[in-house]
């Protein structure tokens, strides 16, 4: 029942895996619990820019300077995660000029590397770029896949002997006196990898020191020890579009404002965003309006994106935190910055810190701090390497591209299958198996999904998040259930039903906010497909063994929204 | 991305004070090589209508098929990636998908934009697929050649020695025989016969003639002349190219390129002159009226692509063709019973029924129809030795349909696929126009000798 480790991390987002990777290259012993699937909270639901720090060299220039040195790290040790797309600050007619002279200013001073453009010469970069914009700042702005950065980082911990759990979800923070000392989790289906229709169990954790990195959740885990965190979660939409219309990051030259970013993620464009403040970081509206509005703004810049089709919409919930007394009115005033917070110092209470604040580009080095608190609060003298050494997938790069190898591959399945997998490309794709591909939108093999299979079991989304299998235009209308079919005959038949009905729900929960034009014709074609192959139009009341089981006559819409893995 | 810093404010370039020359002005419409389709596939929703309707994916195992070629492919691409898959070369340019997809996806304008790309970027220039490509390709280049000697021509065309080469140094099947080229070319007749025999500035013609009428088939040519001259119209021959189906068809965009530029401008003067443009041949008429536009940008192009018509489609619109035909009847063995195969590209333009409609009309004509699959030559394609067996498992059906049809000779208005439906069956291939000439002018058109 009881299990014990030296260090306990809670959330198995970029934050939390990127410190237990560093804790466990240190030497310590560490275990990660994640209630959903690794980056199921905020870091599957950013827009997957690396920043340059041009975002924040007029506001916050503090982050502008971190970012550009992250960035430069996160170049060298996850190449495999990152593009480098380069991007744009464009200034439209009726942006301000004096704002366009501070942001190169604020660029300069915090070292990052910036060339002024006119608008003629930002069209030739990106020529669905308006015809009336009148310059540009180029910055080193990149994309990140933030799913493939937090497996690989959580992989690594793995590497270095980390126990890291999935559907593990935290019902108490034990706590006796000052001291907390552990977690009680409830797994999905039992622990290690994830497999359909085990039962449920609850575990017990004992650990020297606990690390919160829930981000949006600290404060909900921090009071199941009767400690307060004031996280201030605030909601953004994401839009994403079918095809790549922009090859380089486009933001908005001006002072602040929703709908201002355009980031071409893998085989899509990612449009952002909104800030606003919701309580409840498991529970806020999505509306349309969001949705169309990230559309109208952005077409000033990129007018094509009127005629395109989104393929799906999400939110996200930014962990922002403010120090208390300060009482920021408008979330997009509040600092990006992130904060250590210490129990003992703060609460009096020993053995647990909280984390919160913080960007996805910065993961690296607010992780090194809480290690390097977590090791001086353990009495543990270890360096932190993690700027240093790559991510499983980064070694040799150069290497990988200059004998770029086909493994028998259609060119641009090969080109997108060793991206993804970057040095791991010839452990996987090197097979005398057949292998097919199985998610044509994304050009992703057999042998690919496997790989992640043997990562992550039974769950789907899983395999989703690691090879991007389903996330493309058909939305997994075509590869769903190739998908499954792959989890067989490892596992029987009800199992492996049961992961492509939650890999459905996921993808279906997205596209409900793209149901129009194009994708609404696709929409009826999957549906058609799976009516008529998979008898997917059956009564849902009727369709799972729960609504039998519960006796319940009429559907739980809400458990529609309650995301993946339900 | 530049990493090196330069100076800031003062240094920002301004759209108006900037004259240092440096900069070429942004190209409104890039070349076509470097067209950017990316957008096109944001139409595509994986249906796989296309795939169904790819007469080489049917017969090729190995063939990913039109969604692949097209939208998939252009999905995966990256700005800067080159690395087109060399399965585009397996397509046939039948452009049946364009006609399949349900959502407007420009199918046709991707391959043909992806295969320059891996012409350019992948094809050695001095492979022999290149160059016995471009051979094929530019077979306008060529023909003058043999129809300046066509009797010579003719004869080492058919020795097995020359075809033993063709296949063993070019990579050109030996399973066919090439086209013969015509002792007195269309132009050559024209010229002799002094230009058109009707003037009337107000009701005017101007006739895409292409390769095959001029160099192999100038009879189809001339019975276009004395058709649309029996319906009163001024025929103009303005200078052309090849249309540049083959080269489409073949990856040589700048070769189609060059050839377009000519027809544009020679045909956008015609029609400043008052002239429609019309086709005999239904390649040429879908190239100048789809392609163009899809891939160039001249001026004049979409006027001239406007503008442009399949020769009977034309008087079927302008004329009472149907009631011409419905008096005229044909007393002549040669054109009786005809197993009609209407072309891919006469398809794609919305063509295939008009000529067994139009048929049917006329007394002692009779054609049936021998169903909707493709040739399976595909211009250059099937005279590849690599592409041989596929386009004859291709053409298996309509073979099949021509054998149990009601007649020993066929009808098309395509002329490669009038070699392969001579090739698969032994028939002697007419074109509509010649039954037309028959029918309104008179079978013995060679009263008219020069």
């Amino acid at each position: 029942m009881g299990y014990d480790t030296e260090v306990l991390v809670l959330g198995g987002g970029s934050t939390g895996c990127g410190i237990a990777r560093d804790l466990a290259m240190r030497g310590l012993e560490v275990t990660l619990v994640e209630r959903g699937n690794l980056t199921h909270g905020t870091t599957g639901r950013m827009h997957g820019l690396l920043h340059s720090g041009g975002r924040y060299a007029v506001s916050d220039r503090a982050s502008a300077t971190e970012c550009i040195e992250e960035n430069e790290v996160l170049r060298d040790i996850a190449g495999h995660c990152v593009e480098l797309t380069g991007g744009l600050f464009v200034q439209r007619p009726e942006d301000p000029d004096s704002y366009f002279r501070e942001k190169l200013e604020g660029c300069r001073e915090c070292g990052i590397p910036t060339r002024a453009l006119s608008g003629r010469e930002a069209r030739e970069i990106e020529p669905y770029l308006a015809n009336d914009v009148k310059r540009a700042i180029e910055v080193p702005d990149g994309a990140v896949d933030p799913f493939r950065l937090c497996v690989a980082n959580a992989l690594d911990a793995q590497i270095h002997g980390a126990r890291i759990e999935t559907h593990a979800e935290v019902i108490d923070l034990l706590r006796e006196g000052d001291d907390v000392y552990g977690v009680r989790v409830r797994h999905d289906s039992g622990p290690g990898r994830r497999t359909h229709g085990v039962p449920g169990s609850t575990e017990e954790i004992t650990a020297e020191y606990v690390v919160n990195a829930t981000g949006a959740w600290a404060g909900q885990i921090a009071a199941m020890a009767d400690l307060e965190v004031a996280v201030r979660p605030s909601k953004g939409v994401m839009t994403i579009m079918n095809v790549r219309q922009v090859d380089t990051v486009i933001n908005r030259c001006r002072p602040k404002g929703d709908a201002d970013i355009i980031v071409p993620h893998e085989t899509t464009a990612i449009l952002g965003t909104t800030d606003e403040e919701v309580t409840d970081p498991d529970d806020y509206p999505e509306e349309e309006w969001e949705v169309d509005m990230m559309i109208d703004t952005l077409s000033e810049l990129v007018p094509i994106l009127s005629e395109a089709r989104t393929i799906r919409s999400f939110w996200g919930v930014r962990p922002l935190y403010e120090p208390p007394g300060r009482a920021t009115e408008d979330p997009t005033d509040i600092t990006r910055d992130f904060f250590l917070l210490d129990h003992d110092e703060r609460d009096g209470v020993s053995g647990v810190a909280s984390i919160v604040g913080g960007k996805l580009t910065t993961y690296r080095a607010m992780a090194e701090e809480i290690a390097d608190h977590v090791c001086a609060e353990l009495g543990v003298d270890a360096t932190c390497a993690t700027a240093e050494e790559p991510l499983p997938g980064s070694e040799n790069l150069e290497r990988l591209e200059d004998g770029m190898d086909e493994f028998g591959l259609r060119s641009p399945i090969a080109r997108r299958s060793t991206k993804r997998l970057g040095s791991r490309s010839r452990d996987v794709l090197e097979t005398d198996e057949p292998n097919p591909v199985i998610c044509a939108c994304e050009g992703v093999t057999r042998a690919e999904v496997q790989d992640a299979i043997s990562q992550s079991g039974t769950d789907l989304n899983a395999v989703r998040i690691r090879t991007r299998a389903s996330m493309g235009n058909c939305q997994g209308g075509f590869c769903c259930g190739p998908m499954a079919n792959e989890l067989h005959p490892e596992y029987d038949e009800e199992t492996v039903r049961e992961a492509l009905d939650d890999l459905f729900d996921e993808r279906w929960k997205g596209q409900r906010h793209a149901l129009w034009g194009e994708q609404l014709s696709q929409a009826m074609l999957n549906y058609a497909l799976h009516a008529t192959t998979m008898n997917r139009d059956r009564d849902p009341a009727n369709a799972g063994p729960s609504a039998l089981e519960t006796g319940s006559e009429s559907l739980e819409y809400a458990a529609f929204d309650a995301g993946e893995g339900q | 991305m530049s990493n090196t810093d330069r100076p800031t404010d003062e240094g920002v370039p301004d759209e108006q004070s900037r004259d240092d020359g440096e900069f070429e002005p942004i190209q409104v419409f890039p070349e076509a090589e470097e067209m950017d389709l990316r957008p096109g596939a944001d139409d595509c929703y994986k249906c796989s209508t296309c795939d169904t309707n790819c007469p080489v994916a049917e017969v090729d195992d190995e063939f990913p098929g039109p969604k692949f070629q097209g939208p998939e492919q252009w999905r995966l691409k990256r700005q800067d990636d080159h690395d087109i898959d060399e399965s585009v070369m397996k397509c046939s340019n039948c452009m049946r998908c364009d006609s399949a997809c349900p959502s407007e996806v420009p199918l046709s304008q991707m391959h043909n934009t992806a295969r320059g790309e891996y012409v350019e970027e992948n094809m050695t220039k001095l492979s022999r697929e290149y160059l016995r490509n471009r051979m094929l390709a530019n077979y306008r280049r060529l023909a003058p050649l043999g129809a300046a000697f066509p009797r010579t021509a003719n004869f080492v065309m058919g020795l097995s020695i020359t075809k033993w080469l063709g296949e063993k140094t070019m990579g050109i099947t030996s399973e066919r025989e090439l086209p013969a080229f015509a002792t007195e070319t269309f132009r050559e007749w024209w010229r002799k016969r002094g230009g058109p025999a009707v003037h009337d500035e107000n009701n005017r013609i101007a006739y895409f003639h292409g390769c095959y009428a001029n160099y192999n088939t100038p009879e189809v040519a001339k019975a276009l002349v004395r058709v649309y001259e029996q319906f009163g119209y001024e025929v103009l021959v303005p200078e052309q190219h090849c249309s540049g189906t083959p080269m489409f068809a073949n990856g040589m965009l700048e070769d189609a390129r060059r050839s377009a530029e000519t027809n544009v401008r020679e045909l956008a003067a015609a029609i400043d002159d008052g002239a429609d443009v019309v086709a005999s041949c239904s390649s040429c008429s879908m190239s100048i009226r789809q392609e163009y536009p899809e891939l160039f940008d001249f001026e004049g192009t979409d006027e001239v692509a406007t503008n442009t018509w399949d020769a009977v489609e034309y008087l079927r619109v302008h004329e009472d063709l149907e009631a011409a035909l419905a008096d005229a009847s044909v007393d002549d063995g040669r054109f009786e019973e005809f197993a009609y195969h209407a072309p891919c590209h006469a398809r794609n333009q919305g063509l295939d029924g008009q000529t067994i409609e139009l048929l049917e009309l006329i007394d002692g004509v009779e054609a049936h129809d021998v169903g909707d699959s493709c040739s399976g030559i595909s211009g250059t394609y099937g005279w590849k030795e690599e592409n041989y067996e596929t386009s004859m498992k291709i053409g298996k059906e309509m073979f099949e349909h021509m054998a149990d049809a009601d007649a020993t000779a066929g009808l098309t208005e395509c002329p490669t696929c009038s070699m392969q439906m001579e090739h698969g069956t032994g028939y002697e291939i007419t074109h509509t126009l010649e039954i037309l000439e028959a029918a309104l002018v008179g079978t013995n058109p060679t009263a008219e000798s020069t």
